[in-house]
């Protein structure tokens, strides 16, 4: 090995082989990748683009680096618990993402996987949580995000869509929290993250019940609280949003994994 | 860039003197290693300051600029940007020159490509705290000073290419093929990445591989390359022994390269089953590498392992290669199936991570610098290892490697437990997270093992540049010869 050009042309040629099999190849096989139609008994499309409010959301989830501690990956049952944990009805494929700017799949979980947040909380409990997580797990890791809120004196009546918390962890007498619009949407996208119908790739448990049934009646892993009036057949995601005026903070609504 | 090989004969003199062929490089290699110093530092203060709000969640939770996500990015920025590629720069180019047995090439351009590069860092880094980070991992600087840190990268390539161009004949060492795959590796991967992720970004869950194959290629092929380079150099150098088996060293080389930059996709990933499958062979087979690097620096250093009461040089690679080594074995082991479903997302990739980045490539460089600093400072001095003060080399030395031997050890024993205890579907997230909280305090010690290393290094560079310019000023106030750099 003692000729310059040799190795330039060694380097090259094994240079491109990895970057066509890990870029070339994976673009040309999803790179134009398409909603498809999900396997129910009303089959819908899949997905469908998130509201407005919950793509801010994403901006404000990347610009705080949450990625460093939430995977956003459900893995298969063979690799991994996962779905035993209730984090997903079935595992994460490439279509969960494809309207996803700035993909943050994560990997490191110091906190849950957030795949499927929006199917254990509503917006109000992610406002909760990121105020002080600790209202529901007193050993959580996650940092209080409370610059995200305004603590202010209660005006002549309580502000719309302040957030109401009990009492150690709360405003003192007579002041409210009111989240500022970035918690709201970033409240907004974490509650818009599920991934629930399923797909021909992802299909249902072998002798489950849901080509028959409306997917609605699935679609809420381990008993969690889903929030009102959302589940919608088929999965086509109506989430966000909702934040919930005067929304106390879903009591009962804590199911012990966040 | 040509790929003509160039003549042996250059406008170079064919015998360059080594005092001369120091000091041709001296400004711009001075430039990135005194600029990699000053980053290590902050990198590593805010590794502390993460690890600290690891385990104290309020610890400064009012300021968004400090958040824990921001902190984390911001440090991984400074360690690989400030610290590691100009470091890995300053190292190659000194090594093409050295073996090469000729002049570098366009110092002066080398020298803006090392002022530009900085301040594209600062400038990224800085976005990053803002909130303005790209949430892509280790990829993180924004969109925006990425075509000055790409421009930045080409000068100083250049003026590596042109300078191995320039060599006298005679049969290439294996560090010259590390230096140069490592050069090129860098340029192809990182424009890759800042058009797929940051030009026109592609579409869905590709981001998310092209970030782990990018993530993936700068770790092993790029920093491997680069950090591989200088062991292979100064092993057989500082042992007084040749190189055991150039044979080796190619197939390691080679190896690397094919299947070094296969890898880094995870095996659950909502990705095809092909990619997955394909990532998992590379990586196995980067075994091969693996052994036969380790069989042969094992055999070149006499059977002996680096000797520890060796000057700086020699114990900061020896212990960098066999940390090389255990890194390598464990992304090995991790990306096997059954194993990943374990320690996939736990601490156990990040000890493995940190293993190499700091265990490996940190100390291979930091051990090349002890040893081309000074002789670049003063490149007359007939005793230029001396010029460092031992007490201080000594203390970084033990500092860092106790530094990373806990921080390994913490993190591993964190990792295995929270992959074995989520296993349980009953145990909840919290509880196996807070059986983990003793492992990653004692984790913190790493980074604050690091920041007094880092500390006593950059003092100690700071005490040999001002011995070396107050030398140099008196030389020239007694009006013999020329003071050389102008540091």
């Amino acid at each position: 090995m003692n000729n310059g050009v040799a190795i330039y042309l060694g380097l090259f040629a094994s240079m491109a082989v990895s970057w066509v099999a890990f870029v070339l190849g994976p673009q040309a096989q999803m790179g134009n990748l398409q909603p498809a139609t999900t396997v129910a008994a009303l089959p819908a499309v899949y997905p469908t683009a998130a509201p407005g409010l919950a793509r801010q959301g994403a901006e404000v989830y990347r610009a705080h680096g949450c990625v460093y501690c939430h995977t956003q990956q459900v893995r298969p049952k063979e690799l991994g618990a996962d779905l035993a944990r209730g984090w997903g009805i079935r595992r994460s494929v490439a279509h969960d993402y494809i309207y996803d700017q700035t993909v943050m799949l994560g990997e490191q979980r110091t906190g849950p996987d957030l795949a499927n947040a929006g199917l254990r909380m509503d917006a109000t409990a992610v406002l909760a949580r990121l105020w002080d997580a600790r209202i529901f797990e007193p050993k959580s890791l996650m940092p209080p995000y409370k610059y995200l809120f305004d603590v202010r004196k209660i005006g002549r009546k309580p502000s719309p869509g302040a957030l109401v918390v009990q009492p150690p962890f709360g405003a003192p007498q007579g002041y409210e929290i009111v989240p500022r619009p970035a918690a709201r949407a970033l409240a907004a996208y974490v509650a818009s993250l599920r991934q629930e119908p399923y797909l021909f790739e992802a299909p249902p448990p072998p002798g489950s019940v849901s080509t028959n049934a409306p997917a609605g009646e699935t679609n809420a892993p381990g008993g969690t609280n889903a929030p009102g009036g959302t589940n919608a057949p088929g999965g086509t995601n109506a989430p966000g949003g909702t934040n919930a005026p005067g929304g106390t903070n879903a009591p009962g609504g804590t199911n012990g994994e966040l | 860039m040509s790929v003509i090989e160039a003549p042996a004969q250059s406008a170079a003199s064919p015998q360059v003197s080594r005092t001369e062929l120091e000091a041709s490089g001296a400004v711009p290699l001075l430039c990135l290693f005194a600029g990699a110093a000053v980053w290590l530092l902050l990198g590593s203060l805010l590794a502390l300051l993460d690890s600290l709000k690891l385990h104290s969640p309020g610890f400064l939770s009012s300021w968004p600029m400090l958040t824990y996500g921001r902190v984390h990015a911001a440090a991984d920025t400074a360690l690989l940007y400030g610290f590691g590629v100009p470091s890995a720069l300053g190292v190659g180019l000194w090594l093409l020159c050295r073996l090469g047995r000729t002049r570098l090439t366009g110092p002066v351009v080398a020298t803006m490509g090392a002022l530009g590069w900085n301040a594209a860092v600062a400038a990224g880094f800085w976005a990053i705290l803002r909130g303005a980070g790209t949430g892509y991992e280790v990829f993180e600087m924004p969109g925006a000073v990425a075509p000055l840190l790409l421009l930045s990268y080409v000068l100083i390539g250049i003026c590596g290419v042109m300078t191995f161009h320039q060599r006298q004949a005679g049969p290439l060492y294996p560090s010259q093929w590390f230096v140069i795959g490592a050069l090129f590796w860098f340029a192809w991967i990182f424009s890759t990445a800042a058009l797929m992720l940051l030009g026109s970004p592609v579409r869905g869950v590709l981001q998310a591989s092209v970030n782990w194959w990018y993530e993936h290629n700068l770790d092993t092929v790029f920093f491997g390359f680069a950090g591989l380079a200088p062991v292979f150099y100064f092993i057989p150098k500082l042992s007084g022994r040749p190189l055991h088996s150039s044979y080796q060293a190619a197939l390691a080389f080679w190896m690397l390269a094919l299947a070094g930059s296969w890898g880094g996709i995870p095996g659950g990933a909502p990705l095809p089953g092909w990619l997955a499958a394909v990532s998992l062979v590379g990586t196995v087979l980067t075994v091969i590498p693996i052994a036969a690097v380790a069989v042969n620096l094992y055999l070149t250093a006499g059977g002996a392992l680096p000797a520890l009461e060796a000057g700086p040089c020699q114990r900061f690679t020896g212990a960098g290669l066999i940390f090389w080594v255990i890194a390598g074995a464990q992304q090995v082991a991790g990306a096997l199936p059954p194993v990943g479903a374990l320690t996939d997302f736990t601490w156990f990739t990040t000890a493995q991570r940190d293993l190499f980045r700091f265990g490996f490539a940190a100390m291979t460089m930091l051990g090349a610098i002890y040893y081309i600093v000074p002789r670049l400072a003063d490149a007359k001095s007939s005793a230029p290892d001396a010029l460092w003060k031992g007490s201080l080399t000594k203390l970084h030395f033990w500092l860092m490697l106790a530094g990373v031997l806990t921080g390994y050890i913490a993190l591993l024993v964190a990792g295995v437990w929270q992959g074995v205890e989520f296993q349980n579907p009953a145990n909840s997230f919290a509880a196996v997270m807070k059986g983990a909280m003793m492992a990653l305090r004692m984790s913190t010690m790493e980074p604050l093992l690091l920041t007094l290393g880092t500390i006593a290094f950059l003092l100690n560079f700071a005490l040999l540049m001002k011995t070396c310019c107050a030398r140099c000023l008196r030389e020239r106030a007694g009006g013999r010869g020329m003071g050389k750099g102008g540091a």
